[in-house]
């Protein structure tokens, strides 16, 4: 993309491998992948098992004569608990200064304690070996070595002291309004954006209207059904008189979050399945986005009703009752141009124009 | 205490974990089963004859007046998934059994951290390789650093973006081209 006529300035460049560079030593030490293209053939691969099993090893007599093991349980200072003994977490969680505390969740005892990844998703794959190094190309931005940015102002600026007030007021906010940004950083090698979680939320506006609770729970299953996760019910936050809907009263919203296996799942069927049988779909809009990196669009009953796992099992739905979401992708970029980079790495399209 | 996913209910039963302590639960197809079936069996002759000359008119006026409690059997079934406890109570093993287990998981956190560290050093290499191949391009290509400034031309990439035929995720076996337009049903000409 970037060159466009290499031709003549490589063949001036090439011979100057000969002569010696600033850094020597370490261009010349450096592990290139092409200098390690192994054709390995698959007796390569079956020489590294081992050929003799560890089961028929020989046990010295000396060894088995001295196992015994009620002797040395029996000489043990501090008895061990009794075998069927096991540590339960606590219910309920009774504050810091309780001494029954539970063990963090990535412990086996823990009850929030999920196994896990037992499957390596096609989404995560392709982003870890192709997309990240390629965005981190893409975004490079050379400095010469020793470089050093001229220091910024401050975000918060000072008030003028032209007033007594204005001793001690909080500090004034960013011109052009009081949003403080998000700073984004050069990307490096560290911090390439990657998806974060994804949030799937659907407002189910005849909750309340009907005076019945199954088109919320058809929402719920539906949502549950595609994204695998347990659904939160939320009550509304305002009034909506001609649906007839009170504020704090009826619940009218479903929202799942999705993590790790189960948001690469999701996002791979979302890429994959769906959204290329959306009929006359031009993409996400450009101008989406929330300006810190988290981009949502929005679904209908239609293409909602094409994930597989509702279309396989179709019949069971009521075909009215079929919810639309709002799918919001967050991701760890700091800006939105960072983020559209990534999703549109990742195979969503992207329309209209482009509003960071 | 958290709702934990359906994922972890099939694992359970996988794992042959009973979930809660009461009798064992009725399988998923027995309850659709009998679900669908509880309202669309014919009556037999007695029951019909029974059902033409009722005892009570209740039914009867409510489904004249169109109020009686019709539910989709669907959003009953609906209903039944979606309030079934399905919680699973936590791993309890015996001593060995647990360390086992607790050894097994250590190992397999340390193998993904292993794998997390790697692709994370692979980057910095490639990263380290960029720094010194621009390094060279600007101070050494005696072009005038031009090659080099061409090469930090950024026009386009947050405009464009990547073309949609870039993002194809990987399969184990790929096949030249996506797809194949020649294919027929096997039973058509």
């Amino acid at each position: 993309m970037a060159a466009r006529e290499p031709s003549r300035y490589l063949a001036r460049a090439l011979p100057r491998t000969s002569v010696p560079s600033i850094r020597p030593q370490g261009f010349l030490s450096r592990r290139n992948v092409s200098d390690e293209a192994p054709a390995r053939r698959l007796s390569d691969h079956l020489t590294e098992l081992e050929s003799a099993s560890s089961l028929s090893t020989t046990v010295p007599e000396s060894a088995a004569a001295s196992f015994d093991p009620l002797a040395r349980a029996a000489a043990r200072k501090n008895q061990l608990p009794r075998g069927r003994y096991q540590f339960r977490s606590p219910k309920y969680n009774r504050g810091p200064l309780h001494p029954h505390q539970p063990p963090p969740p990535s412990h086996p005892s823990s009850r929030l304690f999920v196994p896990g990844p037992f499957s390596a998703p096609r989404a995560e794959q392709t982003f870890d070996s192709t997309v990240s190094p390629d965005i981190m190309t893409l975004c490079y931005v050379h400095t010469p070595p020793g470089f050093k940015p001229p220091p910024k102002s401050a975000r918060l600026r000072e008030w003028d002291d032209s007033s007594p007030y204005h001793k001690n007021r909080v500090l004034r906010g960013p011109r052009g309004g009081d949003v403080l940004r998000l700073l984004r950083k050069p990307i490096k090698f560290n911090n390439i954006p990657e998806i974060e979680r994804i949030t799937i939320h659907s407002y189910v506006k005849n909750a309340a209207a009907e005076r019945n609770s199954s088109w919320l729970h058809v929402a719920g299953i539906a949502v549950q059904a595609i994204s695998n996760v347990r659904v939160e019910t939320f009550k509304s936050k305002s009034n909506v008189a001609p649906w007839g809907i009170a504020a704090g009263r009826d619940s009218v919203a479903v929202k799942a979050e999705l993590y790790g296996e189960n948001m690469h799942h999701f996002f791979g069927k979302l890429v994959d399945v769906v959204l290329p049988r959306i009929k006359d779909w031009e993409g996400v809009k450009g101008s989406s986005g929330d300006s810190s990196g988290n981009i949502t669009f929005g679904l209908i009953p239609e293409n909602v009703a094409l994930f597989p796992e509702l279309e396989i099992n179709y019949d069971m739905y009521p075909p009215k009752m079929i919810p639309g979401c709002h799918i919001t992708l967050h991701t760890t970029a700091k800006t939105d141009k960072d983020a559209r980079l990534l999703l549109s790495a990742m195979g969503i399209p992207f329309y209209g124009k482009i509003v960071n | 205490m958290k709702s934990l996913s359906p994922a972890l209910a099939s694992l359970a039963n996988v794992f042959k974990i009973p979930m809660s302590m009461a009798p064992v639960r009725p399988s998923i197809a027995r309850t659709c089963h009998e679900t669908l079936n509880r309202q669309t069996q014919q009556p037999g002759p007695v029951t019909a004859a029974l059902q033409s000359a009722p005892f009570s008119t209740t039914n009867a006026m409510a489904a004249r007046k169109g109020k009686g409690p019709v539910v989709d059997k669907r959003i009953t079934l609906i209903r039944y998934f979606l309030h079934h406890p399905l919680t699973p109570r936590p791993l309890r093993f015996s001593r060995n059994r647990y360390l086992r287990h607790w050894t097994i998981h250590r190992a397999w956190q340390l193998f993904r951290a292993q794998q997390r560290r790697k692709h994370e050093l692979e980057l910095m290499r490639q990263y380290q390789s960029m720094q010194e191949a621009c390094e060279e391009l600007r101070t050494g290509a005696g072009d005038g650093g031009k090659l080099f400034r061409v090469s930090m031309n950024k026009k386009g990439i947050f405009t464009d973006m990547f073309p949609i035929e870039y993002a194809r995720m990987q399969t184990d076996s790929p096949p030249s081209d996506g797809w194949n337009y020649d294919w027929k049903k096997p039973g058509q000409k």
